[in-house]
C-alpha cells in the first residue's frame, strides 16, 4: 500500500523540526564565530529560553507569542550580565569560561525544584509548528545576508581577521563583541523555545557540554564563511545519525569517523565560499 | 456459468490471501538504548525480548499461527533520537505496539506522540512518577519504586529497630531522584528521622565528603537512591572511611544488580534492596527463564531483562485475547490481561501500572549474592 | 571530623592533580583544545585492567603498561590528525573539531568492544591495608595516589626545567618557527610530548580507576569539565599550576560538600573557574601569552 503523503511527513516530522531548529542554532553560532569569537554559550541560552518559554505557557498559562519574547528576552539579559567580564578573554580562555557558565547553567537547572529539577518539565504543549520553525530561519538567513553586505558585515570581517587593526581603523570592537553575543543568546533561546514546543519535554542535562559541541560542530562542518554554512552543517548533523541507523551498534562511531574524516578534508568546512560583497 | 466460474476465482483469491495473512508477522517496535554510557539498562531488554520472542514463535506463535516480528530502534539514550525512532516505527513500519523505550526521560517525550496516534507503548523500564498519566495508550509493566520501597524500608524499621537514618541520592536523574521522593515520603510515614540528606551527581567517583559527614551523624542505617555504579563507589568508601558493618545501606531498584557485589566485594554485605524480582526466587517459571538466559546469552539475567521478558507474554497474550490488530481492541486487551510471569502474578491497574505488588521481596546482600532478607540458608 | 574531611580533600584533589598534569601539557605545549585525553585515561586503565586479568600484572607492572599503551596511541592519534592540520596552518577550530570526532569514534569503539559495565581491578591488583592515624582513615590505594601525582608532577618538571629536551619542548611551546629556526626538531618534541602527555592520562586512568574501583568507556569524559577548572585556576601549560590547583580543588570541593550543601560540590568547581577567568585568567602560575601577529 503506499504511504499517504501526510503517513510520510509524520514518520520525519522530527527531523524536519530538528533541522530547523539546529539550523537556527547554527545562525547563532554563526554569530559569534564570524566574528572570531570562540563564545561557546549557545547549549546554555538554548536551555534557558527552552526553559524559561516552557515554564510561560506550561505553569504560567500564557499564550505562545508571549512564550517565545520570554525565551528570547531571558537569555538576552543573561548574556548582557556576563557580557562585561567574559568578553575581556580572547580565544580559549572564552570558550572555556563559556563552557563553565553553562556547567553553572546546567546544575542551577537542576537544583530548580520549580522546573521540576532533574525531572524536567513534561506536557509542554505543541505550538508553532514547522511552517513557523522554517519561516524564521529562511526569515533569519536572509537578514544575516543583507547585514553581512552592509557597514555592519564588513566591520565584523575586519574584526575577525584582525581585531586590533580593526579596532584602529574605528571600529567599536567592545561595542560588537557584546552585540553579537547577545544576538547569539536571543537566537539559541529562540531555537530553545521553538524546539521545547514540538518536543513536550525537557531535561536539565539536555543542553550542557555534549550541546554545546553538538552546536559547534554545525559551524565547522558547514564553515563559517556564510551563514549558510552552519545551517547546512546543522542540516547534515542532524540527519546523520538517522540515516546511519542500519549501521545499528558502529553508528556512532562512523559518526565520529565522518566527522574527523570530513575535518582532514576540508578543514575550513563545507562551504568554505565567502560572502560577496558589494565594494 | 461465468458467475459461478467468476465465484471460484474470487473464492480461491480469497483463499490465497487468508493463506496469506494467516502467516504473516505481527509487527512490534521496539525503542531501546542500545548504544551509548546507557546501554546497561537496553540490552538486557533487548536479549530478554529476543529470547521471549524466540520461545513464542517456536510454540506457534499468536492468533493461531501467526509469528512475532520485533524491530528494533536505537535511541543511544537521546531524546531526539528516541522521538525519530518511534515515528518511524509506527509510521513506515506500521507496527502494531511500542515496547519501551528504555529510560523515563525518553518516555516522557515520545509516549505523548505515541498516544496522540492511539498505538498502545509499554514501558518496561520507566519508573518515574507521571508516566502512565501521559495518556490512556500508555502502558507500564515495570513497578514503580513507589511500590517497592516502603516494602524495603518498613521491613528494615521493624526487623532492625532502625530509628535514624541519613538519606543520599544523585539528585542528576529522574529515576533517582523520583525514588528519593519516595524515599522521603515513605521514612516520613513509617516516623524515622532524617538526620541529613546529602546528594552527589550519578556521575561521581569520589563520595568521601558527605560519607565522612554521614558516619559522623551515627545513623542506624544509610539509605541510598542511585544507580549502581554510584551505589558501589558509596558501600566501598564508606566502608573504607569505617563506617561499622551494623550500619546497614538501604538501597532502591538501582542497587539490584549483580555488579554491586563484584565492584564492592565484601563491604557490600549486608546491604538490603527491595526488589519486584531477584534471580534466585524459587518457582518454576522463573528458574527456567534464568536457564534459557544464561544458556543463550552466557551471563544472569537481571531485572530489565526479566521485566522485558514477562512483557513480551503479556503482549501475546493481548493479541490473542483481541483477536487481531485492531489498536482499540489490544488497548483494552492489555488493561484486562492477567498473567503469571517471572514477576509473579500480573495485571494492569485503572491507571495502567502494575497492579500486583505482592511478588515484591526484601533482599539482602550476602556473600557476594542477593538472598532473601531473614533466611539463613 | 575536619582532619578527615582535609585528608578526603587532599586524596580527591590528587586525582585531579595527576589528570591535569598530562592535560595541562598537552594544552600549554601543543596549544590545541584536544579532547581525546580523557580517551587516553580510559585507554590507560583498560590496557592495565586486561594486563592484570590476562597475564595476572600487579599494579606496579599494569601502571607503565597502561601509560606506555596510552601514551603510544596518543602519537598515532596526533600524527593521523593533528599533524596535518598544523601543517596546513588550519584554523585552531578544525583541530577541536577532528578531536570531538574523534572522541566519539573512539568511545564508542571502546564500549562496543568492552560495554558499559562498570568493572573494577582484581582484589589482589593493589596492596589493600587500610589503617588509622590520628583518628583519620586512609587506605593505601589514596596513600599511593598522592605519592604518585607529587612524584610525577616532581618528575615532570625536572624534565622540563633541567633538561636538554625539556628545553626544547619549552621552545616549541613558546615559538614553534623559532625553535625550528635554532636547529629543534619540532616533530619530534611534538610526538615527544604526545606520547608524555598520553602516558599521564593513561597513568591517571589506572590510578583513579584503581582508587575508586569504577572504569568504564566513558570515564575519562567525566573527569574532563573538572580538568579544564583545574588547568585553568593552575594557568594552561603550568606543572606547578595543575599540580597545586588539582589539591586546592579537591579540598575546596570537599570542604563545601562537608560543611555546606553536597548538591554545591559541582557548582563550586564551576565557579571558581569562570571566578578565575574573569578576574585572573591567566590563572596562579600562567603567563599571558604575547598575541600571534
Amino acid at each position: 500500500m503506499l504511504d499517504s503523503f501526510s503517513d510520510i511527513y509524520w514518520t520525519y516530522q522530527n527531523i524536519i523540526h530538528g533541522i530547523a531548529v539546529n539550523g537556527i542554532l547554527g545562525l547563532s553560532v554563526y554569530v559569534v564565530l564570524s566574528i572570531g569569537q570562540l563564545a561557546l554559550g549557545q547549549a546554555a541560552f538554548m536551555g534557558i529560553g527552552a526553559y524559561f518559554g516552557a515554564i510561560a505557557t506550561t505553569k504560567l498559562g500564557l499564550p505562545f507569542p508571549i512564550a517565545l519574547l520570554v525565551s528570547v528576552l531571558t537569555p538576552a539579559a543573561v548574556a548582557f550580565a556576563i557580557g562585561a567580564p567574559t568578553l575581556r578573554l580572547t580565544g580559549v580562555y572564552l570558550a572555556i569560561s563559556m563552557l563553565g557558565l553553562g556547567e553553572i547553567s546546567r546544575l542551577l537547572f537542576l537544583n530548580w525544584e520549580y522546573a521540576g529539577g532533574a525531572l524536567g518539565l513534561s506536557g509542554i504543549p505543541e505550538r508553532g509548528g514547522v511552517f513557523l520553525l522554517y519561516f524564521v530561519l529562511i526569515v533569519l538567513i536572509l537578514a544575516f545576508f543583507f547585514v553581512g553586505r552592509s557597514r555592519i558585515g564588513r566591520a565584523m570581517e575586519a574584526m575577525r581577521e584582525d581585531e586590533t587593526a580593526a579596532g584602529v581603523m574605528g571600529v567599536n570592537v567592545p561595542r560588537y563583541k557584546l552585540a553579537a553575543l547577545v544576538v547569539s543568546a536571543m537566537l539559541a533561546g529562540l531555537a530553545g523555545c521553538l524546539s521545547a514546543h514540538v518536543s513536550s519535554f525537557i531535561g536539565p542535562n539536555e543542553y550542557g557540554f555534549e550541546m554545546a559541541t553538538t552546536i559547534l560542530s554545525f559551524a565547522l562542518l558547514g564553515g563559517i564563511g556564510t551563514p549558510l554554512g552552519p545551517v547546512v552543517g546543522a542540516a547534515i548533523l542532524t540527519l546523520l545519525p538517522e540515516v546511519l541507523r542500519f549501521l545499528a551498534d558502529y553508528r556512532l562511531m562512523i559518526n565520529g569517523a565522518i566527522i574527523v574524516i570530513a575535518v582532514l578534508f576540508m578543514p575550513r568546512g563545507l562551504l568554505s565560499w565567502r560572502m560577496k560583497r558589494t565594494v | 456459468m461465468r458467475i459461478a466460474l467468476v465465484g471460484v476465482f474470487a473464492a480461491a483469491l480469497i483463499g490465497v490471501a487468508a493463506a496469506q495473512t494467516s502467516k504473516e508477522p505481527i509487527k512490534l517496535g521496539a525503542i531501546e538504548v542500545l548504544t551509548g554510557p546507557n546501554n546497561r539498562y537496553g540490552i538486557p531488554a533487548q536479549r530478554a525480548f529476543d529470547l521471549a520472542v524466540e520461545e513464542i514463535n517456536k510454540a506457534g506463535g499468536v492468533l493461531g499461527g501467526r509469528p512475532l516480528a520485533l524491530a528494533y530502534e536505537d535511541s543511544a539514550g537521546n531524546k531526539d533520537q528516541a522521538m525519530n525512532a518511534a515515528r518511524k516505527l509506527i509510521g513506515r513500519d506500521k507496527v502494531t505496539m511500542i515496547l519501551g523505550p528504555t529510560l523515563s526521560n525518553e518516555m516522557f517525550a515520545v509516549g505523548p506522540v505515541v498516544n496522540d496516534r492511539k498505538i498502545p507503548i509499554i514501558g518496561t523500564s520507566t519508573t518515574a512518577t507521571g508516566i502512565t498519566a501521559i495518556g490512556p495508550w500508555v502502558f507500564r509493566t515495570a513497578m514503580p519504586e513507589s511500590d517497592v520501597i516502603p516494602v524495603t524500608l518498613k521491613t528494615a524499621r521493624d526487623r532492625l529497630g532502625i530509628k535514624k537514618v541519613v538519606v543520599m541520592y544523585a539528585n542528576d536523574d529522574a529515576f533517582t531522584k523520583s525514588a528519593y521522593d519516595v524515599m522521603k515520603d515513605s521514612l516520613a510515614k513509617l516516623g524515622v528521622e532524617t538526620l541529613t540528606t546529602e546528594t552527589f551527581s550519578g556521575k561521581d567517583t569520589d563520595f568521601t565528603a558527605q560519607l565522612t559527614k554521614a558516619k559522623n551523624l551515627n545513623p542506624d542505617a544509610i539509605v541510598v537512591s542511585g544507580h549502581v555504579d554510584a551505589a558501589s563507589g558509596i558501600i566501598l568508601q564508606g566502608r573504607q572511611l569505617g563506617i561499622p558493618k551494623n550500619v546497614r545501606f538501604i538501597g532502591g531498584n538501582g542497587f539490584n544488580s549483580p555488579k554491586l557485589a563484584e565492584i564492592a566485594g565484601e563491604a557490600a554485605d549486608g546491604t538490603l534492596v527491595g526488589s519486584p524480582w531477584f534471580v534466585a526466587k524459587k518457582d518454576e517459571v522463573n528458574q527456567k527463564f534464568v536457564k534459557a538466559y544464561k544458556e543463550k546469552y552466557g551471563d544472569d539475567p537481571d531485572q530489565f531483562a526479566a521485566q522485558a521478558y514477562d512483557t513480551m507474554y503479556i503482549v501475546a497474550k493481548a493479541i490473542n485475547a483481541a483477536g487481531g490488530t485492531d489498536p482499540e481492541k489490544l488497548r483494552e486487551a492489555l488493561q484486562g490481561t492477567k498473567s503469571y510471569g517471572v514477576m509473579g502474578p500480573f495485571s494492569f491497574t485503572e491507571g495502567r501500572d502494575p497492579a500486583d505488588a505482592s511478588g515484591v521481596v526484601v533482599l539482602e546482600m550476602n556473600g557476594g549474592k542477593f538472598r532473601i532478607f531473614g533466611e539463613t540458608s | 571530623m575536619l582532619q578527615q574531611q582535609l585528608v578526603n580533600g587532599f586524596v580527591l584533589g590528587a586525582t585531579y592533580a595527576l589528570f591535569a598534569l598530562g592535560f595541562t601539557m598537552m594544552f600549554g605545549v601543543l596549544g590545541v583544545i584536544n579532547l581525546t585525553y580523557g580517551v587516553y585515561f580510559a585507554l590507560g586503565a583498560f590496557a592495565a585492567l586486561w594486563a592484570a586479568k590476562a597475564i595476572g600484572l600487579s599494579v606496579w607492572l599494569a601502571l607503565p603498561f597502561g601509560a606506555i599503551f596510552a601514551g603510544c596511541i596518543a602519537i598515532v592519534i596526533d600524527t593521523l590528525l593533528l599533524t596535518r592540520l598544523r601543517r596546513a596552518k588550519a584554523p585552531e577550530l578544525s583541530s577541536l573539531m577532528v578531536t570531538i570526532g574523534a572522541t566519539l569514534f573512539l568511545y564508542t569503539g571502546l564500549s562496543v568492544v568492552y560495554g558499559t559495565e562498570i568493572r573494577r581491578f582484581p582484589l589482589d591488583f593493589a596492596p589493600s591495608a587500610a589503617f588509622e592515624i590520628v583518628g583519620v582513615r586512609v587506605v593505601a590505594t589514596q596513600a599511593l595516589i598522592v605519592v604518585a601525582a607529587l612524584l610525577m608532577a616532581a618528575g615532570l618538571i625536572w624534565i622540563v626545567r633541567g633538561t636538554k629536551i625539556g628545553l626544547a619542548v619549552r621552545a616549541v611551546a613558546e615559538n614553534p618557527d623559532a625553535a625550528a629556526l635554532m636547529g629543534v626538531n619540532g616533530g619530534l618534541v611534538t610526538h615527544l610530548v604526545s606520547f608524555m602527555s598520553g602516558a599521564l592520562g593513561g597513568a591517571a586512568g589506572v590510578l583513579i580507576g584503581l582508587n575508586f574501583n569504577a572504569i568504564q568507556p566513558f570515564m575519562g569524559e567525566n573527569m574532563m569539565l573538572r580538568g579544564f577548572a583545574v588547568i585553568i585556576i593552575g594557568g594552561l601549560g603550568d606543572l606547578r599550576g595543575a599540580l597545586i590547583a588539582g589539591f586546592l580543588l579537591g579540598i575546596i570541593e570537599v570542604l563545601t560538600a562537608g560543611y555546606f550543601a553536597s548538591a554545591a560540590k559541582d557548582l563550586i568547581a564551576f565557579a571558581l573557574l569562570v571566578l578565575t577567568l574573569w578576574v585572573r585568567p591567566v590563572g596562579l602560575f600562567g603567563r599571558a601569552a604575547a598575541k600571534r601577529a
